[in-house]
């Protein structure tokens, strides 16, 4: 009698672990939703283009180079895709190449010029809503279209991708030289009481390399053609064939954005004159004249903000505080001038104006785009929406600007 | 009979509960409310918090709910209203089940998985709910550290991107919005039913009501934190993400060269919800045994039919998530405070025992 009740006693715990091992079974059997890496596309960097019937996506997708050791870094190739949406982009890229396409690693989008001017955030759009792509990459202007960018082969970096990652490294960030944005602050940009955004604008120039000294083969991004695809797509060298200009990438320009549209571009000494506004400068260079000679300042530290007071009438304040150093002089100078870093008060007085100057021509170019860079209007409605709403359309164009420039030689 | 400790009842109050609330309630709270998500929140918390102590209160006697229930409208009413309560938790225990689920859908695979991946739950929640409820004071002496290292984890990472501004001008959404987000956000909040449930299976202490309360309103002081914080983080484009807290603290400098090292702090809080989810299961099987004689085979045949059939209905709403979600946090949302708030209320009307009722 004693073994069926102990029996039973351990039925519920052997039925238990029985259906645990079904389930076990089950589990493992299913491929969890993975796909063989093999037949990803890991995209690099996409750029995106409008055309007639919607857009033209560029996909930068990495690609092993197996087994030759001959070059190292990232190989690329450029796969490209139209549709009337960017997620029909996507699908076309899948369709030709048989690749899942995954954005995962995706660190840099790019927007042709006039997809920006036209609107862009119907570009982005598709960047955000995905799930499987970071919202904190990168996103950026180029000049021309985002095709030929990407496609363009770069001086210095085996894939254009990387070569425009650099670009936006938080060193060049802190020189003041380039304005980094991300898809996330955008969109919150964009979708905030301002309207009004900035993405960084990428230029590129011809690079002569002259004789390649080791190191990478030259770019593993060539044109040559690919089954199904319309873009490059190709491996490493190009044997004897004419080989494209090199380029190396600039992104000292800062591309203006109102209600989505691009409305203005900040050349590189507004875009200095804004990342100093920003707060964002900790080892960035500008130059001066000190007696009519030239001389490079080095700032070590700066801070900076935007005001606004309503009362009758809109008061904007835009205040920058450096603290610089003598970096260089154009000129030989004697040895105690050398180890001596100190900026005379000539050069003191005219860094003053020079920033003066920057910061009101870069509001000028702000009002003129209709361009709330400083996000006045926000902190309007944050502050008072009774405001907010009778100043809202007028504040730019109507606002008195007052500059506060201090700068503060350093020994 | 092996009984939870106060302590531990303070530690559900102070750091489990709170973090079933980080899931899809703060981007619900958003959509609602906008930059006003703070005060349905802390509506909400109040308003449980008060049933925490009601239900604190009623535990006192030292009664189960079904014995409560006996005494005053008889045992077959009893076994009625205490079935009620049971489907209760099993209707509380989809929100946390399917937010579960998307969550392994979205945050860990790229593509759309098979729902068998998300099985393996239900045979962790089989074997909880054929435990006795009791059992579960010694899960939150160890769950209470995960969930503070996670959420202290994703609050330090999070918060020096956080733009406190965002949540001005307050009172923009209106009443409307406040209310509509004070509504919509009663799904999350069942904290007080689950004591009922445990009622009877604790020694009550003198204070603890009081005492309860204030643990549940400091870990929803932290939750209002967390909702300040990532309202901050994603200012007007907060209502379109998904899973708040597996995505404020990607942003800190640090990841870029460190990697996503806030996955281990998600994970953490991943794995206490993990066994938040399966309490409404838990205290549904628990409810029924106490009404139905607590027979050993009764627990396990429950628990493998509730668990079985959560799955099942799981399978058969694999791609009705969202009309599912906002059934219950929209259209039916009013269950929550008829069991949740008006029901331990009530508790203090039920009769005492006839010895207490002659002292």
């Amino acid at each position: 009698m004693k073994q069926p009740r102990k029996f039973l006693k351990s039925l519920p715990m052997k039925l238990y672990i029985l259906l645990a091992a079904i389930l076990t079974i089950v589990f493992f059997s299913n491929d969890f939703g993975l796909v063989d890496i093999q037949k990803t596309a890991v995209i690099l960097a996409a750029g995106v283009d409008r055309t007639e019937n919607g857009f033209h996506l560029t996909a930068q997708i990495g690609k092993p180079k197996g087994s030759d050791r001959s070059s190292c870094g990232t190989a690329s190739v450029d796969v490209e895709g139209d549709g009337e949406t960017i997620s029909d982009c996507i699908t076309e890229i899948y369709s030709k190449t048989g690749w899942v396409p995954k954005l995962i690693f995706c660190d840099l989008v790019l927007v042709g010029e006039d997809t920006a001017k036209e609107e862009v955030m119907g570009a982005l759009g598709y960047f955000l809503r995905t799930e499987y792509m970071p919202d904190s990459c990168s996103v950026a202007v180029c000049k021309g279209t985002a095709r030929d960018m990407l496609k363009s082969v770069s001086a210095i970096e085996d894939t254009t991708s990387a070569a425009l990652g650099k670009l936006f490294s938080d060193a060049a960030k802190k020189s003041g030289k380039v304005m980094k944005q991300s898809l996330k602050k955008f969109a919150v940009d964009y979708y905030g009481a301002s309207e009004s955004s900035y993405l960084p604008y990428i230029t590129s120039e011809p690079q002569d390399c002259g004789g390649e000294s080791g190191g990478s083969e030259g770019p593993s991004s060539s044109n040559g053609g690919a089954a199904g695809s319309t873009g490059s797509a190709g491996g490493a060298g190009g044997g004897e064939e004419s080989k494209p200009d090199k380029k190396i990438f600039k992104a000292e320009q800062t591309a203006l954005f109102s209600k989505g549209k691009m409305t203005a571009l900040l050349d590189s000494d507004q875009t200095f004159t804004f990342s100093l506004l920003k707060g964002n400068v900790e080892a960035g260079s500008f130059a001066v004249e000190d007696h009519g000679e030239p001389v490079t300042v080095s700032v070590l530290k700066n801070k900076g903000g935007a005001d606004l007071k309503v009362e009758n009438k809109p008061q904007v304040t835009l205040s920058v505080s450096v603290k610089v150093l003598l970096f260089d002089r154009g000129v030989p100078s004697p040895v105690e001038d050398l180890a001596k870093k100190e900026l005379s008060k000539d050069a003191v007085e005219k860094s003053k104006q020079l920033l003066q100057e920057q910061i009101t021509k870069l509001w000028n170019t702000c009002v003129e785009a209709d361009c709330d860079l400083f996000h006045l209007t926000r902190s309007l409605y944050r502050s008072s929406p009774k405001k907010y709403a009778e100043w809202k359309e007028l504040l730019l164009s109507t606002a008195d600007l007052t500059v506060k420039a201090t700068v503060e030689s350093m020994q | 009979m092996h009984k939870i400790s106060t302590r531990q009842i303070y530690f559900f109050l102070a750091a489990i509960a709170p973090v079933g609330k980080i899931m899809l309630m703060p981007t619900q709270l958003a959509f609602f409310s906008k930059n006003d998500l703070l005060f349905p929140a802390v509506m909400n918390y109040f308003l449980q918090a008060g049933a925490v102590f009601l239900a604190l209160l009623f535990a006192s006697k030292n009664r189960t709910f079904y014995d409560a229930l006996a005494d005053t409208v008889g045992k077959a009413a009893a076994k009625i209203i205490v079935c009620l309560l049971a489907l209760f938790f099993l209707y509380a225990s989809i929100l946390p089940l399917l937010e579960q689920k998307l969550y392994v859908q979205k945050t860990l695979y790229d593509t759309l998985p098979s729902p068998v991946t998300f099985f393996p739950f239900f045979l962790l929640s089989a074997y909880l709910c054929a435990k006795p409820i009791a059992s579960l004071g010694r899960l939150w002496d160890i769950l209470l550290p995960v969930s503070v290292v996670g959420y202290a984890g994703i609050m330090a990472l999070s918060v020096s991107n956080a733009d406190f501004g965002a949540l001005m001008p307050v009172g923009i959404s209106g009443a409307e919005g406040i209310f509509g987000g004070f509504a919509y956000s009663l799904s999350w909040f069942f904290d007080s039913a689950l004591i009922l449930a445990l009622a009877g299976k604790f020694e009550y202490r003198k204070g603890m009501a009081w005492k309860g309360m204030l643990f549940y309103l400091a870990g929803g002081a932290a939750i209002v934190f967390f909702l300040a914080v990532f309202y901050g983080v994603y200012s007007d484009i907060a209502l379109q993400q998904t899973f708040a807290f597996s995505e404020i603290s990607k942003y800190f400098s640090g990841i870029t060269v460190l990697g996503r090292i806030d996955y281990f702090f998600s994970f953490a809080l991943v794995f206490v919800i993990l066994f938040y989810g399966s309490l409404p299961l838990h205290a549904g099987v628990e409810c029924v045994c106490n009404a139905f004689g607590d027979k050993r085979y009764l627990r396990i045949v429950l628990s493998v039919v509730v668990n079985v059939g959560l799955l099942v209905c799981v399978y058969l709403l694999n791609f009705k998530l969202y009309v599912t979600l906002q059934t219950v946090t929209k259209m039916l949302f009013w269950i929550f405070p008829v069991f949740c708030v008006l029901l331990p209320a009530l508790c203090l009307l039920l009769k005492r025992r006839k010895h207490e009722t002659a002292a």
